[in-house]
């Protein structure tokens, strides 16, 4: 199951979510995580609703995630921010996925913060947005942050997610494409699929049974 | 010497774009010098040999045609209009990418409509598929909308 982890649609951009959803199902995905976005509930492929945190200090976040609007989400993201915030952000049960590590200072997302979230199943998104969009030194610093997470990855096990981050049809892109692109910063086509199939994985982790009654 | 080519056909988004040829070029050049360098892209010769009916053709040098798609996927501009260059297949010979060319004509249900204080013009495409144009001279906002979405407005 492919899932695009990150999606924002109208009106935060210029495609509503029941048209992304359909763009992304012809592009081969499975299911979308949305941030925000109104209209049709009616679509193609599943919709998973996300919420992102922003927020300065590990107790914010604490905060947040038990608001309502955190609570009904099915994916909560959180912005990376410093190491002290990222090593803090990964041990919060309820963060499902560290997201905007681009963005964040070089080894902000570091071995200590890797191992908590091999521990505790909390994935780090891959946004393809900055591989995308920028040009030069910009481009050229998001994909030297991707492959420093992916020698943590291939060395701690933390689950990985992708993203388009579009807030347009237009900056979608498909699976076989966000495949090249990955391996821009040597991701390999495994690593890719795990990724992309990580959502499911993580808003529901395998438990062992339980007998009922 | 002449070297072997390869094709690459490029579905380009949105619907209903008409970008220039040289403008393609342009931009592809662009995107593969940025991706890989101006040596990688001296070697892969990137050209435009087509343009139209909602497609592109791209040729390049054999062997380098996954690092100019690659590069392809990385173009969001064209003439500063809002494009998405999408492959659809790779090939020896144009005349192969010519069979795979559907180009997708609008329905024949146009009209307008008023979002948010602005007047659009309504495309409407196979599979429910909406897209409204901003009236205007320059810099048109375009919106993407389902046929459901706009009924609910």
């Amino acid at each position: 199951m492919a899932t695009d982890a990150n999606v924002c649609p109208y009106p935060a951009g210029d495609s509503t979510l029941a048209r992304m959803a359909l763009e992304a199902a012809e592009l081969g995905f499975d299911s979308i995580v949305t941030i925000g976005g109104e209209g049709s509930q009616s679509c193609e492929i599943e919709v998973l609703r996300g919420i992102v945190i922003s927020a300065p200090s590990q107790k914010e976040i604490i905060r947040q995630v038990r608001k309502p609007a955190a609570r009904n989400a099915d994916v909560i993201f959180v912005n990376a921010g410093d190491i002290p915030f990222n090593r803090a952000a990964v041990s919060i049960r309820e963060v499902h996925v560290i997201r905007n590590i681009h963005a964040a200072r070089k080894n902000a997302f570091d071995h200590v913060a890797a191992r908590s979230a091999a521990e505790r199943g909390t994935a780090v998104d891959i946004s393809l947005l900055p591989i995308i969009q920028y040009r030069g030194i910009r481009r050229q610093r998001a994909l030297q942050q991707y492959a420093d997470l992916l020698t943590l990855k291939r060395r701690y096990d933390f689950p990985l997610t992708i993203s388009s981050g579009a807030r347009s049809i237009l900056e979608q892109r498909s699976v076989r494409e966000a495949q090249s692109l990955c391996a821009l910063f040597g991701m390999t086509g495994t690593e890719v699929r795990e990724a992309f199939s990580s959502v499911g994985r993580i808003i529901e982790p395998e438990r062992p049974v339980r007998v009922v009654g | 010497m002449r070297m072997k080519q390869r094709y690459i056909l490029v579905q380009i988004h949105p619907y209903g774009v008409a970008p220039d040829q040289r403008e393609v070029y342009f931009a592809v050049a662009e995107a593969v010098t940025s991706l890989w360098g101006d040596v990688a892209a001296g070697l892969a010769q990137p050209a435009v040999v087509f343009c139209g009916g909602g497609y592109a053709v791209v040729r390049c040098r054999r062997g380098t045609e996954k690092d100019i798609a690659t590069a392809l996927t990385t173009i969001t501009t064209v003439a500063d209009e809002r494009v998405a260059l999408r492959t659809v297949a790779t090939s020896g010979t144009i005349r192969a990418l010519r069979r795979r060319m559907r180009p997708i004509q609008p329905l024949p249900e146009a009209g307008e409509v008023t979002i948010e204080g602005h007047q659009f013009m309504v495309h409407r495409y196979p599979r429910q598929k909406v897209d409204l144009v901003e009236k205007g001279i320059m810099h048109q906002k375009s919106l993407f909308f389902t046929e459901t979405d706009l009924e609910e407005r």
